[in-house]
């Protein structure tokens, strides 16, 4: 049965300098960075871009430390879900660990954070359309 | 150079059996049959489970020996790599060269570009026929 996944919906790149990884990696690789922010409540300075279906996140402190040497690493993965309250059952039932879902920057999607039992892999559930967007 | 999209993400495991079966029974992807096996020469055992237009590969290290044995080691399991698909990789190695980027040689459609110029994201370059 499973969470049905239907893809990888983002890809974390975390780096102590999230705005020179996002930007050595547009440049060398040549894709656009598409959206800029900071997260709420944690002040964490987030880049956007993405590969076919997949986002690729770089998230990192508000403001890298000057000079230190930017370190940066893959740090997780979340899958698109369409029905999270399957998914997170399914997970639970199984045994798994999982946070509550609750909003995701992603305007009306939600997230949820799977705990362990994972390989090693930190990762994620998102669904989208999952609650009403503020105009 | 254009990237087509991310071919997949490289997750080293302890056993390959036991991390396929996590991800076939508790999350309900099915590997792919056609895809994977034993690389000697890489050190390495692997499956490919697709999600979406991606994959995620496993890899058990077949010992300490290489990147992903020396990866299990001191880390032991996790994400190991990126891998992203461009649809010629001669013509992408040759860009990111230019660029000042170290790149390994292409051999069988497949590069790494080192860490040291990707601060420090195991990166691999592929061409899929």
């Amino acid at each position: 049965m499973g969470v049905g996944a239907t893809h990888i919906d983002h890809i974390v790149i975390s780096s102590n300098d999230s705005a020179a990884t996002a930007s050595l990696f547009a440049r060398n690789l040549g894709f656009e960075i598409r959206r800029k922010m900071s997260r709420p409540g944690t002040g964490a300075h987030l880049e956007f871009a993405k590969l076919g279906e997949v986002v690729l996140e770089f998230g990192g402190p508000p403001q890298p430390v000057p000079g230190a040497e930017v370190k940066a690493n893959l740090w997780g993965f979340v899958l698109a879900v369409p029905d999270m309250q399957h998914a997170v059952g399914s997970l639970r039932a199984a045994g798994y660990e999982t946070s509550d879902p609750r909003p995701a920057v992603q305007p009306g999607a939600v997230i949820s954070a799977v705990k362990g039992g994972t390989h090693g892999v930190p990762f994620a559930l998102i669904q989208y359309n999952a609650l009403p967007v503020k105009e | 150079m254009k990237l087509k999209k991310i071919d997949h993400v490289g997750i080293v495991v302890k056993s390959l059996a036991e991390g396929v079966a996590t991800f076939e029974k508790n999350f309900g992807f099915q590997p792919d049959p056609s895809k994977g096996g034993e690389v000697p020469a890489l050190g390495i055992r692997n499956a490919f489970v697709p999600v979406g237009e991606s994959d995620l590969e496993f890899i058990e290290p077949l010992g300490a020996e290489g990147p992903v044995g020396r990866f299990a080691a001191e880390r032991g399991e996790g994400i190991f790599m990126l891998s992203l698909a461009v649809d010629d990789i001669e013509a992408a190695v040759s860009h990111l060269r230019g660029l000042g980027a170290r790149v390994g040689d292409p051999n069988n459609g497949i590069a790494f570009v080192s860490m040291k110029s990707t601060h420090g994201v195991n990166l691999q370059l592929v061409q899929r026929s």
